[in-house]
């Protein structure tokens, strides 16, 4: 639960002519998400559904620890992995074999585990010999399967999703949520951010609704996205 | 938060440097020549324009000037582009909870790897006309000065990546700021020109000291012990005060870049 903040930059000239504005800026008064609360016990899926703008992408930043709540506390066991925006730690100019190991060392692995798993990595996203092409000659999908693959392939405990599923063919969708699947048979948390309500229903067993903010529905998936999308 | 340990921190700023200056140069032996080439032309057009026009009083003006202009090209150029490592790697921050102070001490690094790269180029030009012979006691003087350059840059880069977090438009004002300072540090010219009542002032200036270890290296193949101690002691106050304000800081940096 914390404070939204506003967009508005601010420069030397504001900072040093201006203090006032420079220190109301930051925030403006509106919580961007205000008592949230849920557990999600290993092995289990967790999905959020929610309109745009209403907090979901801000709830996996704070689970990630990259967004600091203002008030209340989050506690997460194990290794976490994320995918929220795909191909924020691509690197355009370098071939995607590069771009697999400064990823994976991003994604904190080691190089020698990068080494070890490249070839399921590169056999994972079927991108063939392309992989020694610059990323910038990539096509979005392709971009989209290279990610998928090195963040199924990092070791993981809980696994942050944010609306990656959406992307890439329909048979490459399914062999991802069969990889979500797997990984939770080998205990592994989910917690998904999704608008696909069928991959949700597939690979979820509870979730929770959000609007402005706020948990308006709770309980479990095939309930919640039934009163979702209504009668 | 993902969990890191030393060695995984120390393999990734490896990565994250070697990628980017191979991205830079796509393995092009010109893109090096380009970047150390831009350096010999700046002592090139100071040589014409102090020693043939203005007739600068001192023997060895070349290797005076290339020995100081390589090692503050890496701090100068380390600290400007550090000062955008957070906002040009918002995604990073934003979408990996990446540890942020490992991109300032990348570029930091990269531009030491530069230097590096320039060495021998660096130790030619200094060896060649054969005033001053290369001595095997460079073997451990210039390692050590890149390592005592090297703490005391990455708090200034820390720093400067924070600051342009928060206050954007900081990249522009340190590009200005580094010029102001080259002029105002005895770089072109010798400290002993500068008037007496002036020198004293001079000799306070931290980088001058740093500065000035270089070209005692290079000329005189000697360890200036004194102006290192100097350098050591601003490094070690200003992380001090870097790392207090990093804690102080660095936890909101996701949200403001």
């Amino acid at each position: 639960m914390w404070k939204s903040y506003s967009g508005k930059r601010v420069g030397l000239k504001t900072l040093l002519l201006r203090p006032e504005v420079a220190r109301t800026s930051r925030y403006a008064r509106r919580w961007a998400l205000q008592g949230v609360s849920f557990k999600v016990s290993r092995g289990q899926g967790f999905g959020v559904l929610g309109a745009n703008g209403m907090g979901k992408t801000t709830l996996l930043s704070v689970l990630l620890g990259i967004v600091l709540p203002e008030r209340g506390s989050v506690s997460i066991q194990g290794r976490v992995a994320s995918l929220l925006e795909l191909g924020a730690g691509f690197h355009p100019e370098l071939s995607g074999r590069d771009n697999v190991f400064l990823y994976g060392s991003i994604l904190g692995m080691r190089l020698h585990e990068v080494e070890e798993r490249y070839r399921a990595i590169v056999e994972f996203s079927e991108l063939g010999d392309a992989v020694e092409e610059p990323l910038r000659t990539y096509s979005n999908g392709m971009v989209t399967r290279l990610g998928f693959s090195l963040i199924a392939h990092a070791p993981a405990d809980v696994f942050l999703i944010d609306e990656v599923l959406a992307v890439g063919d329909a048979r490459f969708q399914e062999k991802c949520r069969r990889h979500l699947q797997e990984f939770r048979r080998r205990n592994g948390t989910l917690v998904i951010v999704s608008h696909d309500m069928k991959a949700l229903a597939e690979v979820c067993d509870e979730g929770i609704r959000l609007e402005m903010g706020e948990v308006t529905d709770a309980g479990p998936i095939g309930d919640i996205i039934g009163r979702y999308q209504g009668p | 938060m993902i969990e890191r340990s030393p060695w995984q921190l120390l393999e990734f700023l490896y990565l994250l440097a070697r990628m980017e200056l191979k991205a830079r140069y796509k393995g092009r032996f010109l893109g090096y020549l380009g970047a150390v080439g831009l350096i010999f032309a700046l002592a090139f057009v100071f040589w014409i324009a102090f020693k043939v026009i203005m007739g600068i009083d001192l023997p060895n003006y070349s290797v005076y000037l290339v020995a100081g202009l390589f090692p503050w090209a890496w701090m100068s150029m380390g600290v400007v582009s550090a000062s955008r490592s957070f906002v040009a790697n918002a995604g990073l921050i934003k979408e990996m909870g990446l540890a942020h102070a490992i991109l300032p001490l990348s570029n930091v690094v990269q531009e030491m790897m530069h230097f590096a790269l320039a060495l021998p180029l660096i130790v030619a030009w200094v060896a060649i006309p054969g005033d001053y012979p290369p001595a095997w006691s460079w073997l451990w003087q210039i390692p050590l000065l890149m390592a005592l350059q090297l703490v005391f840059v990455y708090p200034l880069a820390l720093a400067a990546a924070l600051a342009n977090a928060y206050v954007r438009d900081i990249e522009y004002w340190l590009g200005i700021g580094f010029v102001l300072l080259f002029f105002a540090t005895p770089m072109v010219y010798p400290v002993s020109m500068v008037p007496e009542g002036l020198a004293r002032y001079f000799e306070l200036n931290p980088f001058h000291a740093l500065m000035e270890c270089w070209r005692t290296v290079f000329i005189e193949s000697r360890f200036d012990a004194t102006h290192a101690a100097y350098a050591a002691t601003f490094a070690a106050v200003e992380g001090i005060v870097v790392w207090l304000l990093y804690r102080r800081l660095a936890p909101r940096v996701g949200e403001v870049v």
